[in-house]
């Protein structure tokens, strides 16, 4: 019986090395060969299967999985093969690198990982792990992963970046655009702000947003069954919401809507009034995951995504404006550079208040700051019974809050309804660090330069 | 817009001037579609640039970030070439591919035959592909940003960039090691120490962009940034870039993964969503996987935030500053900017001074046969034959648009 070729390859190259070196502790100096021969077949090993196994093969398309907002998937089912091989790895994977000697046992036993060359997660060697190499392995020390928590159904192919239109508020502003408005009665205003209550994209908007997206929705009559509203695959632009009708949602597996009478795919559900679709299409251009056909008369509302996002975007700019707008105003943060301001405008919360709320009140420790954003304010000092002055919008107080915890000097209290926007010190320290840093900039006694300069640093320049 | 564009013109590459000033160039005023009947006078044109992009890394040290940032003559990349054409390229293998672009390993056809072995990335641009998906100011920003960062030792180099009458054109510097997208996948994670290698390498990038530029970069994934032939990162893929200084901007892009609260609820934007995504990379160099997924995209953004982070112990404080719905909240975006970002402690070992500079190789050093290896990229599917024509109104319309490319 000969000795396998690759063995006595590897004795001969260990005969020269050690002709070469001549070491005093010989089985060191083997166990290090071998250490890094190792090393070095498997990171060889790695690239050569990398640069072997991707003919033809998903990654290189864009397979973004899913895009699917009913929950089943065109892929779920290679996603689940994959699943469990995951899962299974998990139970003998240590963090590894390519080059650290823990990695790549299983693809040492497997050179070949191609079985699953269809599925989704073909292209990858980590799929190949098996029982067999696991008890192939040493035991490793048991993962401090969480197996029951970890999401192991990740899509493993290439993901692909996203994007809708270019949207410029600058010129918008030129434009003068006010958004679209469709007249809808109290019912059906009531009906549409349900249908999108517990719609994630819908839940960040503040009322004045709200009514302008309610009011943007347009009636789209269905007028007969059998009408593709929206076409698996197509480019998605609108999102819908059902006023009244029914409509069916069919899958094919094959990604898209194809010729034929098996084109739709099956179906996977339906949806009927105070039901809404196509939510990803307010997002980006992404393909629609599912065709939606009526399945009688019916009428929808439908919104799209450059109205949306444009409503979104100019009462943002808006109220940054403003805000950069009443931050000039403020003696205290006048030497805040432009690009400073635009961050405490960004950090900037808004709180409401109802009539005859005491905003501040003097003599307790100060910690925000306050512009009035609208509405109007009185300010009252203990001991006069008028009040010492009133704030309208764009008027500031408790700045002195940024500046130290003094009391405040006064109080205020709401004379309607109010909005204002508010900033903590910590918040502020937080972004721009103390505002007697900021202030000091300002003061020609401690800008350092000239001849009374109080830096020491400043005299040797 | 067109007046924000710096250094676009100078077609003279050693003496790349901020001003842009087209009277610098002989050529500017070349068409960029000159057909074969060039005069000799371009013939010559061409030869000269040629050999200079053969021997452009002869001048390379790494630059300070500051040297990048005042794009002074230091530099002799980033240019615009009125003179190169596709034909000075031979188009070897496809490295990339794009809805509108494809990236190609090219050679030089150069008369000098000691510069034929020279290689490089030539990213092609469709112009009518680029007009149909409305890509046409992020393809501008791309350049533009590419042209203003090139130097930077992480960052792919655009050493020019060209167009003709349908194409447009970014030669970059090939970086053979592949995508780190790859390595991760095959790895299935990184340890600790690689994922601190790269991430600091990110960091400063990210600090350069930033800080330096003003550029935020809105695509961090592993699938943009590749390994280079010592084992350094190159980012690559600058489509959504754009120079926001300190004005915050709206468009939504990037990917679904990495997605930053503010981008998707379209309250505007600035260069706090890349320490979001660099959360998010971080993660995901640790783990395997991004915290947030669902086969789902809509499912995606309604993940609870902030994130469960029992899988990355060693760096939960590191990722829970960075991935912080609250912007001024967020580590990166607060008080001392990128700088906060490395003095963490999850960076405690990391020689900043030394990694900028390169000095010791990346944990994960490609094997390469050579210059031209390609072992490290996957096969991509021929370009379709088929290819809408550029011309008519549409050239009209449009082709102001891509003047300074």
């Amino acid at each position: 019986m000969s000795l396998p070729p690759d063995y006595s390859n590897e004795i001969t190259a260990l005969n020269r090395e050690i002709l070469k070196a001549k070491p005093s502790d010989v089985l060191q100096f083997c166990a290090n060969f071998f250490l890094r021969r190792l090393e070095s077949q498997r990171a060889e090993f790695l690239l050569s299967q990398q640069h072997s196994s991707h003919k033809g093969g998903g990654m290189a398309e864009s397979t973004f999985p899913g895009s699917n907002p009913f929950g089943t998937s065109p892929s779920a089912g290679s996603a689940n093969s994959g699943m469990h091989r995951v899962e299974e790895e998990e139970e003998n994977d240590t963090i590894a690198s390519p080059t650290q000697a823990t990695f790549a046992q299983s693809d040492m036993e497997k050179p070949a990982p191609q079985q699953q060359g269809d599925s989704t997660f073909g292209n990858f060697a980590f799929g190949s792990a098996s029982s067999k190499s696991s008890r192939a392995m040493p035991p490793s020390a048991p993962s401090a992963m969480d197996h029951q928590s970890f999401p192991s159904n990740y899509n493993m192919n290439r993901r692909t970046s996203v994007s809708a239109e270019s949207l410029n508020p600058a010129t918008s502003a030129n434009d003068n655009w006010t958004p679209p408005y469709h007249q809808k009665s109290a019912d059906q205003q009531n009906r549409l702000k349900a249908a999108v209550a517990g719609n994630f994209l819908f839940s960040h908007l503040d009322d004045e947003q709200s009514a302008q997206v309610l009011g943007a929705l347009q009636e789209k009559p269905i007028p007969t069954k059998g009408i593709k509203v929206i076409q698996q695959g197509d480019v998605g632009d609108y999102f819908y919401v059902v006023e009244n009708g029914n409509f069916d949602i069919y899958i094919n597996k094959s990604g898209k809507l194809e010729a034929g009478p098996d084109g739709l795919g099956a179906k996977v559900g339906s949806v009927g009034p105070g039901g809404s679709f196509g939510e990803l299409a307010l997002m980006y251009n992404a393909p629609r995951a599912a065709t939606i056909v009526s399945s009688e008369q019916s009428t929808l509302w439908a919104l799209d995504r450059v109205t949306f996002r444009r409503i979104l975007m100019d009462s943002a700019f808006q109220r940054r404006r403003m805000y950069e707008g009443f931050l000039e105003e403020v003696p205290l943060l006048s030497s805040l550079t432009p690009y400073e301001r635009s961050k405490i405008a960004d950090a900037l919360e808004t709180k409401k208040y109802p009539s005859g709320t005491t905003i501040i009140k003097e003599g307790d420790v100060g910690e925000s700051f306050y512009i009035l954003e609208s509405g109007s304010a009185e300010v009252y000092k203990r001991g006069v019974d008028k009040p010492v002055n009133r704030y309208k919008k764009g008027d500031y107080f408790g700045e002195l809050a940024l500046l130290n915890d003094a009391p405040r000097a006064a109080s205020v209290v709401s004379t309607s309804e109010v909005k204002v926007a508010t900033l903590g010190k910590n918040g502020f320290q937080r972004l721009l660090g103390p505002v007697e840093g900021i202030m000091r900039r300002n003061d020609p006694s401690k800008a350092g330069g000239d001849g009374d300069s109080v830096d020491p640093l400043a005299k040797g320049a | 817009m067109a007046a924000a564009v710096r250094n676009t013109v100078s077609s003279v590459l050693h003496h790349h001037h901020s001003s842009g000033n087209r009277e610098d160039s002989p050529h500017a005023n070349q068409p960029p579609d000159s057909n074969s009947t060039d005069s000799p006078a371009m013939e010559r044109a061409r030869d000269d640039e040629k050999q200079r992009l053969a021997h452009w890394e002869d001048h390379k040290s790494p630059l300070s970030p500051d040297q990048i940032a005042d794009g002074g003559d230091e530099r002799v990349v980033g240019h615009s070439s009125r003179v190169l054409r596709q034909d000075d390229f031979e188009l070897i293998k496809t490295l990339g591919t794009g809805t509108f672009a494809r990236v190609w390993l090219v050679r030089l056809n150069s008369s000098q035959p000691e510069d034929q072995n020279k290689v490089f990335a030539l990213k092609i641009l469709r112009k009518v592909d680029v007009i149909r998906l409305k890509q046409v100011e992020h393809v501008r920003n791309e350049r533009n940003v590419l042209a203003v960062v090139a130097g930077h030792p992480f960052i792919t180099t655009m050493v020019a960039s060209f167009q003709d009458h349908d194409s447009l054109y970014m030669l970059l510097d090939y970086c053979p090691g592949g995508e780190v997208f790859s390595y991760l996948r095959r790895a299935r994670r990184f340890n600790e120490p690689t994922s601190q290698f790269y991430a600091a390498e990110i960091v400063l990038i990210l600090e350069f962009l930033h800080e330096k530029e003003g550029v935020a970069y809105r695509d961090l994934k592993p699938e943009n940034i590749l390994i280079d032939a010592e084992g350094h990162l190159k980012l690559v893929d600058f489509g959504f870039a754009k120079k926001v200084e300190n004005r915050e901007t709206y468009t939504l892009c990037g990917t679904p993964e990495y997605l930053a609260p503010e981008v998707i609820r379209n309250t505007g934007h600035g260069t706090a969503v890349d320490w979001w995504a660099f959360g998010i990379l971080v993660y995901e160099f640790l783990v395997g996987q991004p915290p947030f997924w669902d086969q789902n995209p809509m499912k995606i953004y309604e993940q609870p935030r902030p994130l469960s982070l029992r899988h990355v112990p060693e760096a939960r404080d590191l990722i829970s500053g960075l991935c912080t719905v609250d912007t001024s909240k967020r580590l990166g975006n607060i008080k001392g900017g990128a700088t906060a970002v490395k003095s963490h402690a999850w960076f405690r070992d990391i020689d900043w001074d030394a990694m900028y500079k390169r000095k010791t190789h990346g944990p994960i050093v490609p094997h390469l046969r050579g210059p031209a290896d390609t072992r490290n990229f996957d096969e991509y599917e021929p370009e379709s034959a088929e290819r809408e024509a550029y011309g008519g109104e549409m050239r009209e319309k449009w082709d102001e648009y891509f003047r300074d490319f």
